[in-house]
């Protein structure tokens, strides 16, 4: 959380991190490179770093993209999303060193502008097999430039979080087109039954992994609930909710999360103001729903952060029958003071 | 601190000993993936050529210029033994317009003798030359009495091999063929250098030909849609000394459905 735009917010976990980021890329490059200059000594200097860096980001997207579904399904890894964003940086360097090199390797010092000749050298549009492969590759790159570049709070701020989120869920149309680009390009020349059948793992993984994450809050989000005289609505009962914990439930396709804490039940909106984490999946710490994404905090009962920071999330009234939950499912405004239902 | 055990707050320093055994396996499980991963991309690779390219030391060549069609040095290894060596330019260009700079100067230079200083590229018995400066060529004095017919006709044939530019595929680039190259090998072509067919047999002998539209002229754009792909091609065979010329009509290439077999 902060009031401030800083380059960085460092703290002892980001820097482990970062430290960690940058000690895997080096390890993967130093590997890389050990064993071809090993085993496969004739390459030359341009071809290895195309290759190396180009692998290297493939294999970083593929952690990336496993680490939002696998932290819905265990929470154990949400650590690792934490400093994600600075992974994503790290990624986008990698697929940029690819990028520049290859353009510079197979389309400068011609007669044409080298992004020009990407789009024409090849012009076999029509043919899967023949496809100008560097093209999606280059379209994934400026994908992944703009998503870099806008990797910052002060952009998530002010390109409001739900266009900024839109923005960064394309990171999915970048991998399609990575896909296509390595399948269509290197695995059309370089037939290796280990390399295309370990991306072939990566995809099926990366794919069931957000199935099977998208399955489980689909039946969340489904489930049929009763509804009392006055139109509230069942939520659960209270021993089903654990201390300092929430539960999930969903109204008009707008989750909500509601909170046991201290003998009180509370409801808030379930989206965090800041990359739109699920706040039902954090915790009660120091009085303040915690967002298990990156630590935002909103108090229970009106949805605020507490001074200094501003931001506000939805409440809901609660009510309770015997130990039955009911909620009402009109939402108040952002910030809006609830009283807690006694439990 | 007890609250928040088992629950990980980034900003905040202290992590449960349940979360950092965690993290700790996660970190060793991802340096495996990590180091296997390296290994495997690297590990299957295919094979590159040991062909070079000099690209910081530059070599002086002299010999008798010809045009067949392309731009080429003739020159005698040893007594009676004659070398063709292929001129190309800098970048992704052929040579004419360095020639053609010195021709503009000195008049025709067929026949002459010229020395020149450039970046040696060889592989498999065949060495071009990359000009980079019309500075570094030089007209030397003395008249060539060497002849000027070097072609003889061996016959007609039908090819498979692929259509490469000689720059790349004998020494600037690795692998210099294929589709992850094609691009770059059409802006050469494109660009001024000779398309060369390379083939290669049962037994891993490769052959490489010069290919000129049937009149024996260069072909340059015509030939882009064909390059980096394996085709078949039917021509008239010229041997010309140490290089093969192939005369085509470009119209009759035929793709094939099929994998790269050259190298």
């Amino acid at each position: 959380m902060g009031l401030d735009y800083q380059t960085i917010l460092w703290n002892k976990h980001k820097k482990v991190y970062d430290k960690l980021i940058l000690a895997f890329m080096l390890m993967y490059l130093l590997v890389f490179a050990g064993l071809t200059f090993t085993f496969n000594a004739q390459t030359t200097i341009e071809t290895l770093i195309i290759r190396a860096f180009g692998t290297l980001a493939v294999i970083m997207l593929h952690i990336i993209l496993a680490i939002g579904p696998i932290s819905r399904l265990n929470t154990s890894f949400l650590p690792l999303l934490y400093n994600r964003r600075h992974l994503g940086v790290s990624m986008f360097l990698a697929a940029a060193v690819h990028g520049v090199f290859s353009m510079i390797q197979f389309h400068t010092l011609g007669n044409v502008n080298p992004v020009y000749s990407i789009f024409t050298s090849n012009l076999d549009y029509t043919s899967l097999t023949n496809f100008p492969f560097q093209v999606l590759g280059f379209v994934a790159l400026i994908i992944l430039f703009f998503m870099a570049a806008t990797s910052h709070d002060f952009w998530l701020k002010n390109l409001s979080p739900s266009v900024w989120k839109k923005l960064h869920m394309m990171v999915y149309v970048a991998y399609a087109l990575i896909i296509l680009h390595v399948f269509l390009g290197a695995f059309q020349q370089e037939t290796s039954p280990f390399t295309i059948g370990f991306l072939s793992i990566g995809f099926v993984t990366i794919v069931s992994l957000h199935l099977i994450a998208g399955f489980n809050e689909v039946k969340t989000d489904t489930k049929k609930s009763e509804k009392d005289e006055s139109n509230w609505l069942y939520v659960c009962r209270t021993g089903e909710i654990e201390e300092d914990r929430a539960k999930i439930f969903t109204v008009d396709k707008e989750r909500v999360a509601i909170f046991k804490y201290e003998g009180k039940l509370s409801a808030i909106h379930n989206v965090c103001k800041h990359q739109g984490g699920p706040l039902g999946e954090g915790k009660i710490v120091d009085g303040c729903i915690t967002c298990p994404w990156h630590g935002y905090q909103y108090l229970p009962g009106n949805g605020q952060s507490p001074p200094p920071f501003t931001e506000k999330v939805a409440t809901y009234e609660l009510k309770l029958v015997k130990d039955k939950i009911y909620l009402n499912p009109e939402a108040f405004p952002e910030g809006t003071e609830v009283k807690p239902v006694n439990c | 601190m007890n609250e928040r055990k088992d629950f990980y707050i980034g900003y905040i320093d202290d992590v449960s000993p349940a979360t950092k055994k965690f993290l700790k396996r996660t970190v060793l499980i991802l340096a495996l993936v990590i180091l296997t991963t390296a290994a495997i991309f690297s590990l299957s690779q295919q094979p590159f050529a040991n062909s070079t390219f000099e690209l910081s030391n530059e070599t002086k060549i002299s010999g008798v210029y010809h045009k067949s069609p392309y731009p080429m040095l003739r020159v005698e290894v040893e007594k009676g033994v004659y070398k063709n060596i292929l001129l190309l330019g800098f970048g992704k260009f052929g040579a004419n317009m360095y020639i053609d700079a010195l021709k503009a100067k000195e008049g025709t230079l067929i026949n002459r003798r010229l020395t020149i200083e450039g970046n040696l590229i060889y592989y498999n018995g065949k060495t071009l030359l990359q000009i980079t400066n019309e500075q570094k060529i030089t007209l030397e004095p003395e008249r060539s009495s060497s002849k000027t017919d070097l072609a003889s006709v061996v016959g007609d044939f039908e090819l498979e091999g692929e259509v490469v530019d000689p720059k790349c595929y004998f020494g600037v680039m690795k692998p210099g063929k294929g589709k992850i190259h094609r691009s770059c090998a059409s802006l050469c072509i494109a660009g001024g250098m000779p398309p060369v067919l390379v083939t290669t047999d049962s037994n891993n002998i490769s052959e490489y030909f010069l290919l000129t539209d049937l009149k024996g002229q260069p072909i340059h754009s015509d030939i882009l849609p064909y390059i980096g792909q394996p085709s078949k091609l039917n021509g008239t065979v010229e041997k010309l000394e140490d290089w093969y010329v192939m005369k085509i009509d470009v119209s009759n290439i035929e793709k094939l459905n099929k994998n790269s077999e050259i190298y």
